[in-house]
């Protein structure tokens, strides 16, 4: 017992080892979101000076760039379509996959094996290698400048991977005992969704929501081909159109505009951190 | 894990009628759950998915009154023939074979040293997270300005490192820019696999070590015999997972270098834009997706089976 104690506040050479690599991969980590973030506070000439200042003086930082962007571009519109289409996303993926997990999970239909491994092979397809035939029925569907065009698409790329793991969690974590007593207490169907699938498989339902949230903040190319006119765009199509038109001569602007749009999501993160783990991991330890 | 103590017994719930009506007939209630988002599916995934085959043996044209003839394989023939798209392809498949082992060997060293430590861990992790979750447009710009021939990564290799004696220009060859696409997957990517190692690390039982330690084991044997083995479900997931990723690869590329030069950098996924929505050939860019979907499950598939099920 004593030498145990006495060994354990001896510093370690492993763990001190451990910290010092851990630092060194911070610092590659670290160094550039750090650039990014001081290139946003830089004075547009500066940003292309060389050697490039990493470690500017105070005085010589600026706001400039967020304000041109706060009201010069409509930030706060490309956020708020981007917010939009997330949320949209979310609620259609999450009762589509909710309904289908607990289909494959508990209930009888035939060929419903056929039918999950049809879902399972979607999510191997790239969203956009479908894009033609998409492209297609967005115009027949007259979709193409409307962001339902994003949010009925996102949705069903998101679909297979939130089914599959919902159906696992199912399958994993509730037992079957609790559906069949809620049976017998002459519950139906919707009533064992409602009160027993959708509360109990809601830490997976959150992860996924989450993950989910963040896709329409991400993706680049189907919101591209869609999303034509300025008011409509999600803002990774803003910055990049914004990237097009000031690349050449203000990174700082660009970089500006990429803080802010990273901000809301960063704040996710940190907000619901621990969905993201139990979410990531639950499929992973299944598989 | 705990045993479930059933609230009834075995025989009230097989006598029940309830329990044998959900079990072997089918409800249409089933249906009413099971159709709107097969449908919404079948709409958005399925069909998209035929059509893109139907669509690959065709001279396809977008327009409702435009006549889409049959040509057979002769899309694929000009896929195949297309030294752009070989190009495409090799990129795609030189970005997969540097940053899915990349990924996987430094996520999983992070996860094994974090897995050492407790000060700090917490945050460790989250910031090793943060590339994740930024959005992929952000931190292909991020790289583009870094990778600048005025830029961070030159500075530092001349000017810090002293590694070179001119500025490379990073982003105006095949590949230097893959180089650069390469160190931004794997930059963006490790966060995942720690998270997901970690996790696997954490649910190892600790007695295999103590009995490895006892039996004199070194830390590198405890590695090779105890970790590996104990987290290969995790490691086989993220494997396919990485793969899928890889061939997904397209913002990173088309923010990067845009295919450029001449589009010697294009991966599969941009080409494919690139061919459906600027040269308007419809018929090609679909059998270019269907090739590439036959990769990765050809590839997918066989990784589950070889590396997958070797444990039983």
């Amino acid at each position: 017992m004593q030498t145990r104690k006495y060994r354990q506040n001896q510093a370690d050479p492993g763990k001190i080892t451990s910290y010092i690599l851990l630092s060194l991969g911070l610092l590659f980590v670290i160094v550039p979101m750090y650039y990014m973030i001081i290139s946003a506070f830089k004075d547009n000439a500066s940003t292309f000076a060389y050697p490039p200042v990493v470690f500017p003086a105070i005085n010589t930082l600026t706001i400039a760039n967020f304000s041109y962007v706060l009201t010069r571009t409509s930030f706060f519109t490309y956020l708020g379509n981007t917010v939009f289409v997330a949320t949209m996303t979310v609620l259609i993926s999450t009762v589509v996959s909710s309904t289908l997990a607990y289909v494959f999970a508990r209930l009888y239909l035939p060929g419903k094996n056929i039918i999950f491994w049809m879902v399972l092979a979607v999510m191997m397809v790239p969203g956009l290698a479908l894009i033609v035939p998409q492209f297609e029925l967005a115009v027949r569907f007259h979709l193409v400048n409307n962001l339902w065009g994003v949010i009925l698409f996102y949705a069903a790329w998101v679909t297979p991977f939130s089914t599959y793991l919902l159906k696992g969690y199912i399958e994993d974590n509730i037992p079957r005992e609790l559906d069949e007593s809620m049976f017998i207490d002459g519950g139906s169907i919707f009533t064992v969704y409602r009160s027993i699938i959708i509360p109990l498989t809601s830490p997976a339902i959150a992860s996924t929501a989450i993950f989910n949230f963040l896709f329409p903040f991400e993706e680049l190319g189907w919101s591209t081909a869609i999303l034509k006119s300025d008011k409509i765009r999600t803002l990774p199509v803003a910055i990049t159109m914004f990237y097009q038109a000031h690349g050449q001569t203000d990174w700082g602007y660009v970089f500006a505009m990429s803080v802010m749009a990273v901000l809301p999501v960063l704040l996710v993160y940190l907000l619901l951190q621990r969905y993201f783990v139990s979410g990531l991991t639950s499929g992973a330890i299944k598989s | 894990m705990a045993p479930f103590v059933p609230l009834f017994s075995k025989e009230k719930i097989m006598a029940s009628k309830a329990f044998v009506t959900f079990r072997k007939k089918m409800d249409w209630r089933t249906l009413v759950l099971f159709l709107p988002g097969f449908a919404f599916l079948a709409l958005f995934t399925f069909y998209p998915i035929i059509k893109t085959a139907v669509m690959s043996f065709t001279d396809w044209h977008i327009g409702e009154n435009q006549a889409s003839p049959w040509v057979g394989f002769q899309n694929y023939v000009s896929v195949f023939r297309d030294p752009i798209a070989n190009i495409a392809l090799e990129n795609t498949f030189f970005y997969l074979l540097i940053t899915v082992p990349g990924q996987i060997i430094l996520g999983l060293a992070v996860a094994l040293l974090l897995n050492k430590i407790t000060k700090g861990s917490v945050f460790l992790r989250l910031v090793y997270y943060l590339p994740v979750v930024t959005s992929w447009v952000v931190v292909a710009l991020l790289f583009r300005y870094i990778f600048n021939t005025d830029g961070l990564f030159n500075y530092l290799l001349k000017d810090v490192l002293h590694l070179t004696s001119e500025k490379v220009a990073w982003l105006s060859t095949r590949y230097r820019s893959l180089f650069a696409a390469t160190l931004l997957g794997i930059w963006k990517g490790v966060g995942w696999n720690m998270v997901m190692f970690l996790a696997a690390l954490q649910a190892v039982p600790k007695d295999y070590y103590e009995a490895a330690s006892v039996d004199g084991a070194n830390s590198w044997q405890k590695l090779i015999h105890i970790t590996l083995p104990s987290i290969r479900g995790t490691l086989v997931f993220a494997l396919v997972m990485l793969t899928i990723g890889a061939f997904n690869t397209y913002t990173p590329i088309a923010i990067l270098t845009g295919g450029n030069p001449y589009h010697q950098t294009e991966v599969v996924l941009t080409w494919m834009d690139f061919q459906a929505f600027s040269a308007f050939e419809m018929g090609y860019a679909a059998a270019l997706s269907m090739i590439l979907t036959l990769l990765i499950m050809i590839i997918t598939l066989a990784m589950i089976r070889v590396i997958g099920r070797k444990e039983k």
